[in-house]
């Protein structure tokens, strides 16, 4: 079996002064700029690209198959390793889908609970996206640093609340597992105040920056029309102008009582998607601030679930606005404790199908930054 | 349309909920059933009627479904497969799924690529998980398995087991040439 | 001149070819030592520069950590892939390494204490400098790797086209001084180093000399994330780390030469007066606070892409030096005074730092996006902090 497309075959081009043949390039799993193993072969003419061909599939391990043969509280164990640098909101959707299906009620306490965990990995997953763009654009190493000391914090902090750090199951069907520590809010706010500082430094060292911008302004611009046609949600829509997030165009769990902006962009570029992202790290750290405000007390998990849960008939699709974008849960029920279906619409698997549009006519080093822009996560990707 | 929908209808909901309404006034001559799941309104239609439907979703003015947001390739065992859909509207708001029932050992239906791009990566997925075949598929190539892999994992009958015999490894030879 | 006598003055024995021998080898000796603690230092540099430790377990406070890492690359496996070009691959680390060598023959470490002290000192320089790209082009073209050969014809347009600014820059400066002699312009910087006098030329040295030396932000021949390695990516062990070595062995040549031409190398203080150890502690002082500036530089700044570097350089370098070159001969040929030679080139400097400067900020509309936030947080925090 031939590891190159069979569609690739060079191109000749004759009569511009010398004949040149186009080069693939494989850009293979194992590379430091690809966020995981993935694989793209490009065909450049020069450094300018001319194709690009995604292969994804290397971490495919079977998400939905395993959701029909495990129960829906064993599943949980396989969604949140989907979006691994955000656990937490991937099992939040998960538990709404069964949730929607089953018609179970979760209690108040229990949704402030989850809306402040998943801020907290959107900050998170976010500061995984600065630290590896920086490396990505040529910093390499001091923005991850800088990033890393502020994931550590909120590490600690989800250890403490939910007993691991990044794949805790601390969501559960009917609520969360266990409720929050008494110190929780004091520390809490001082993660949030070692955020703020982390952002600045990073601000500082990549915004400013004349290389960094000139290296991603006007690069790759997507319009708001491509960007729905091609089904790009999350940052990367936002950063074109359109004002779309679900939390607020489709508002779930407690968010309509909370008050938070949209970041957008201007015009798409590889330089209004990072801006975009480092926008939001302040919205999600205000939602934070707001939710400990607000937390009521109460039970943190329904009491009346039962120790088997059987869903008779249910469907839904359940949409939640993910770090990366729109992530959408399809259940589907018929009987048993056991979906019949459960389907995994995955924000990085849309954003990365549109990327032979994106990177087609720049760099082959612009490829890679348009790449990091995206801010895949492959454990969704392959699902 | 002789499957059986996986939730009952009540007796009481209106024939066509909601934006079901307008899509039915819209295409009067198309057969369509409509229902409500948890969250979304959900028409059914017949695989030759997927054209005419969408080219309606998306053109006229009153339900202008330019997102499609997310495909669903399902096995429904002696009812054949089915494909979901699920669309989006930005400037009105309101979200839809169609459900498109295939009749058992017929899986063709037609591409959306060239209505929705993002129909692309949907359908190799669809694909290569069930089987269904979509027509007019500019690349339906596996995306997910490997290229020469011409398995269905997602399909009921396919035996969840611990590893896929299918890669031909022996002892001492690897299952590919570099 | 006091101290060792055979180290100055009269050729060793009387024996001109083996002293010159003896010199390389003192030369040479220094020269592995600073560049097996360079690695070291830069780790420990960037490290700190990234709120980090570093090397800390080899040895006390991970000296020896250099040592280590020589002695486990001499230890490896030397692949040679099937496809490459069996002799162009085998020698293009030496190739690489040999002007390096040769550089190191002109730089004076004290007083008239080099391993000749040649009247072309700088012409000599230049000259050799070319055989650089030569190197880097045989890795590139005999691995037999794509990544290799993008990185090789990358790293090749960037050391010619960056050549000509930093040899340009380099006239200029000996056109003040009157001389390619490296041992008399530091002497003729006694009372006051060159940088004063010819900023402009230092900061254009300075960018092509990063450069030339593949140095973030213009490193994008080795760019690590994203071609891995670029023209050395297919070699392993002991060839690599002569790469390595001689990547840094240029360094620390560049900087004694920058120190020498720009800041008054051994001369500058009180160089003259005070015998051949302080200004050998001078020399060394100053050219590793070069390398600092180096290595500043590296951890701070993303890199640039090659047609940008090509931009920077065809566009704008090449005519600031040239403009550099023109005036300094127009002052020098009509005797107009030096001082005002000085701030006229002052003037052109902080010209060509405030257009790199200007034209970041004109790109960045959207950083005033995140002010906007950050401020509004702040506000938020304070209002805050007042409230409770």
């Amino acid at each position: 079996m031939s590891i190159w497309p069979e569609e690739h075959v060079a191109t000749a081009h004759h009569g511009e002064g010398f004949d040149t043949v186009d080069m693939t390039i494989n850009v293979g799993p194992q590379h430091p700029a690809t966020h995981g193993v993935f694989r793209m072969v490009l065909t450049v003419d020069g450094e300018m690209v001319v194709d690009c061909e995604p292969y994804i599939g290397y971490l495919h391990r079977g998400l939905e198959k395993l959701s029909e043969a495990n129960d829906y509280r064993q599943a949980m164990g396989y969604w949140d390793r989907t979006d691994y640098l955000a656990g937490l909101v991937c099992e939040q959707a998960y538990c709404m889908a069964v949730e929607k299906m089953g018609n179970i009620e979760v209690p108040e306490r229990a949704e402030y609970i989850r809306v402040i965990m998943s801020e907290l990995s959107r900050i998170n997953s976010h500061f995984m996206f600065l630290g590896a763009f920086g490396a990505d654009v040529g910093s390499f190493g001091t923005s991850f640093i800088y990033a890393w000391r502020e994931r550590e914090r909120i590490y600690d902090l989800l250890e403490e609340v939910a007993g691991d750090r990044m794949f805790p199951t601390y969501v559960r069907p009917g609520g969360v597992a266990m409720d929050l520590p008494e110190n929780f809010e004091a520390r809490c706010r001082w993660v949030l105040s070692s955020v703020y500082q982390g952002l600045e430094d990073l601000d500082g060292l990549l915004t400013g920056n004349e290389i960094f911008v000139e290296r991603c302004s006007g690069l790759s611009p997507v319009s708001p029309e491509t960007a729905i046609k091609w089904g790009l949600t999350g940052p990367m829509i936002r950063a074109t102008g359109l004002p779309w997030d679900i939390r607020k165009a489709e508002p779930y769990s407690i968010y309509d009582r909370i008050k938070f902006e949209i970041p957008t962009g201007k015009q798409g570029d590889v330089l209004d998607r990072f801006i975009v992202r480092l926008a939001e790290m302040y919205q999600s750290a205000k939602i934070i601030e707001q939710c400990l405000d607000q937390i009521p007390g109460g039970l943190v998990l329904n009491p009346k679930l039962p120790r088997n849960l059987r869903i008779d008939n249910g469907e839904c699709y359940v949409r939640v606005e993910g770090t990366k974008g729109e992530y959408g849960v399809y259940g589907l029920a018929r009987g048993g404790n056991k979906a019949y279906r459960m389907k995994l619409r995955s924000p990085s698997f849309c954003n990365l199908s549109a990327l032979r549009e994106m990177v087609v006519g720049n760099y082959v080093a612009d490829a890679i930054i348009i790449l990091g822009s995206l801010d895949i996560v492959l454990g969704e990707v392959d699902k | 349309m002789t499957n059986e929908n996986p939730a009952p209808a009540e007796a009481a909901a209106p024939a066509f909920p909601g934006i079901a309404a307008a899509i039915h006034a819209a295409l009067p001559g198309v057969p369509m059933t409509a229902r409500e799941t948890s969250t979304d309104v959900d028409i059914r239609v017949a695989p030759g009627d997927l054209p005419a439907v969408v080219e309606a979703l998306k053109d006229r003015e009153e339900l202008a479904f330019d997102y499609l947001r997310n495909m669903v390739g399902l096995d429904m065992q002696e009812a054949g497969l089915e494909v979901k859909y699920h669309f989006y509207s930005f400037k009105h708001g309101h979200s839809l799924q169609v459900t498109v029932p295939t009749p058992p050992g017929n899986p063709h239906v037609p591409s959306l690529t060239p209505y929705y791009p993002a129909a692309n990566w949907h359908e190799r997925e669809a694909a290569e998980m069930v089987g269904l075949v979509f027509d007019g598929h500019p690349n339906l190539k596996n995306l997910l398995l490997e290229e020469d892999l011409r398995i269905h994992p997602l399909l009921k009958a396919h035996p969840l087991q611990a590893i896929e015999i299918v890669q031909g490894i022996e002892e001492g030879k690897p299952g590919f040439e570099f | 001149m006091t101290g060792l006598p055979f180290l100055f003055g009269d050729p060793f024995f009387g024996i001109s070819w083996l002293d010159a021998i003896i010199r390389i080898l003192i030369v040479v000796g220094v020269m592995t030592l600073i560049v097996v603690y360079l690695t070291y230092g830069e780790r420990k540099v960037v490290a700190r520069f990234q709120q980090r430790l570093g090397p800390m377990k080899t040895g006390p406070y991970g000296l020896l950590q250099g040592f280590a890492d020589a002695f486990k690359l001499i230890t490896k496996e030397d692949i040679r892939p099937r496809n490459a070009d069996r002799w162009v691959f085998e020698f293009a680390p030496y190739a690489t390494f040999i002007p390096v060598f040769l550089v190191l023959v002109t730089l004076p470490f004290a007083e008239n204490w080099g391993v000749r002290n040649l009247t072309l000192g700088v012409f000599f320089v230049f000259s050799v400098l070319g055989l650089n790209i030569v190197g880097v082009m045989m890795a590139g073209l005999g691995s037999g790797n794509k990544y290799a050969l993008l990185g090789g014809v990358r790293a090749a347009a960037q050391m010619i086209s960056y050549e000509i600014p930093l040899v340009i820059s380099l006239l200029a400066v000996a056109m003040v001084a009157g001389t390619l002699n490296l041992n008399e312009m530091a002497r003729l910087q006694d009372g006051r180093p060159f940088v004063l006098v010819q900023p402009l030329a230092f900061v254009i040295f300075f960018t092509a000399m990063l450069s030339e030396l593949h140095r973030a932000p213009f490193d994008i021949p080795v760019a690590e994330s994203e071609i891995v390695g670029g023209y050395f990516v297919e070699y392993s062990g002991i060839r690599w780390s002569m790469f390595q070595l001689s990547e840094y062995a240029s360094l620390w040549g560049f900087s004694v030469f920058g120190s020498v031409i720009f800041f008054g190398g051994w001369a500058w203080p009180y160089g003259d007066e005070l015998g051949w150890g302080f200004q050998l502690f001078l020399t060394m002082l100053k050219s590793f606070i070069f390398i600092l500036a180096v290595f500043w530089v590296r951890i701070t700044l993303p890199r640039l892409r090659i047609d940008q570097l090509m931009n920077f350089c065809w566009k704008v370098l090449i005519e600031v030096s040239f403009l550099l070159l023109l005036v300094n001969g127009f002052f020098l040929y009509y005797e107009w005074p030096q001082e005002i030679l000085a701030i006229v080139n002052w003037l052109g400097a902080a010209a060509l730092l405030a257009a790199v400067f200007y034209r970041g900020r004109r790109g960045s509309r959207a950083a005033q996006l995140v002010g906007t936030y950050r401020q509004a947080a702040q506000a938020a925090q304070a209002a805050k902090v007042e409230a409770s």
